[in-house]
């Protein structure tokens, strides 16, 4: 009995917030910047094509319809087909455009991974491993000079 | 990292080259042939004047179809309805096809309202995405493609109509196929 009234006071709160969100009015502002122009292939909010012009007034018409914007989303779709997203679909030729740079990033950190271990072991310039070997002449000659320093 | 150099290449070579317009219909038309219409089994979804969800150009086959793109949103498609409204007349009163409307990358709502307005009586068809289009080397409007009975093209007109002559004179050699 308590559950029930738990669940009952819980939908009494959460409803009205859900069902604002729901029918929530949108504005070109908010709406503009998720579209393209489907015949110049640019922004929306940019282009200045009499297509482009259509497809603002049309949004406007939705928006003062009171259509949300996941409705003015689903209404243009069904008008110009997914080209009409400024975020392409993740399928076909426009999974590219999520693929490269994934692919890029992880090409550049493998590079990573395979050369800074090399860089590491190769040490800075001018360290004990990169000094230079002494021909046994000059060897002998520098200790004979440093023994009559010490002497 | 050359793989990926390559692939990163290919892929703007394929972009670049899926952007471009294909013009081989038109060079096959001045060549004197009759290129295969194509997307003829695509199904489109109906504007107006056909009793059915979606058309495909199949559907008629054994008819001279004079298809022309068109949008609401074009300029010059409007300068142009007349002519096509009378061409679509000369093919009924001869039983020997029709006009077919192809609206381009255009909003339901007002392209019915653009065709009430013009006083456009032959059968539309939308051209949602501009896919369809794209298979007539299409990207700009209005442009218009006269088929003979075996749904080959027999003449394009790419830009607005304005030779009656041109078209009557494509309709009846499309209709001597």
């Amino acid at each position: 009995m308590r559950r029930l009234a738990l669940i009952a006071a819980l939908t009494a709160v959460l409803a009205p917030a859900s069902a604002t969100a729901a029918t929530q009015r949108t504005t070109m502002a908010k709406v503009l910047p998720y579209f393209m122009c489907v015949t110049c292939d640019i922004p929306l909010a940019n282009a200045q094509s009499p297509q482009a012009e259509k497809e603002r007034a049309y949004i406007q018409q939705l928006i003062n319809a009171g259509d949300t914007f996941a409705q003015i989303k689903t209404a243009l779709i069904a008008q110009y087909g997914e080209h009409v997203l400024a975020l392409p679909p993740a399928s076909g030729f426009d999974i590219a455009v999520y693929a490269v740079p994934i692919a890029v990033v992880a090409a550049l950190a493998s590079l990573l991974v395979i050369l800074l271990p090399r860089w590491r072991r190769r040490g800075p310039p001018g360290s004990a491993d990169a000094d230079p070997v002494l021909a046994s002449a000059d060897a002998v000659r520098l200790e004979a000079e440093l023994a009559r320093y010490d002497s | 990292m050359s793989i990926l150099a390559a692939a990163l290449i290919g892929l703007l070579v394929y972009g670049l080259a899926k952007q471009g317009t294909s013009r081989a219909l038109d060079a096959a038309v001045r060549a004197g042939q009759r290129p295969r219409a194509p997307e003829i089994t695509r199904a489109l979804p109906v504007l107006v004047g056909i009793d059915r969800r979606t058309a495909a150009l199949e559907r008629w086959r054994g008819q001279v179809v004079v298809i022309n793109f068109w949008a609401s949103w074009c300029p010059t498609c409007g300068a142009e309805a007349g002519l096509l409204e009378r061409a679509e007349h000369y093919l009924n009163a001869r039983h020997e096809g029709t006009v077919l409307g192809v609206t381009y990358k255009d909003i339901t709502s007002y392209s019915l309202s653009w065709l009430r307005q013009h006083g456009l009586t032959f059968p539309n068809v939308r051209d949602i995405d501009g896919s369809f289009a794209e298979g007539y080397g299409t990207a700009q409007l209005p442009e218009t493609f006269v088929l003979d009975r075996r749904l080959r093209v027999v003449a394009i007109s790419r830009g607005e109509l304005t030779s009656e002559s041109w078209l009557v004179h494509a309709m009846n050699a499309a209709a001597q196929a």
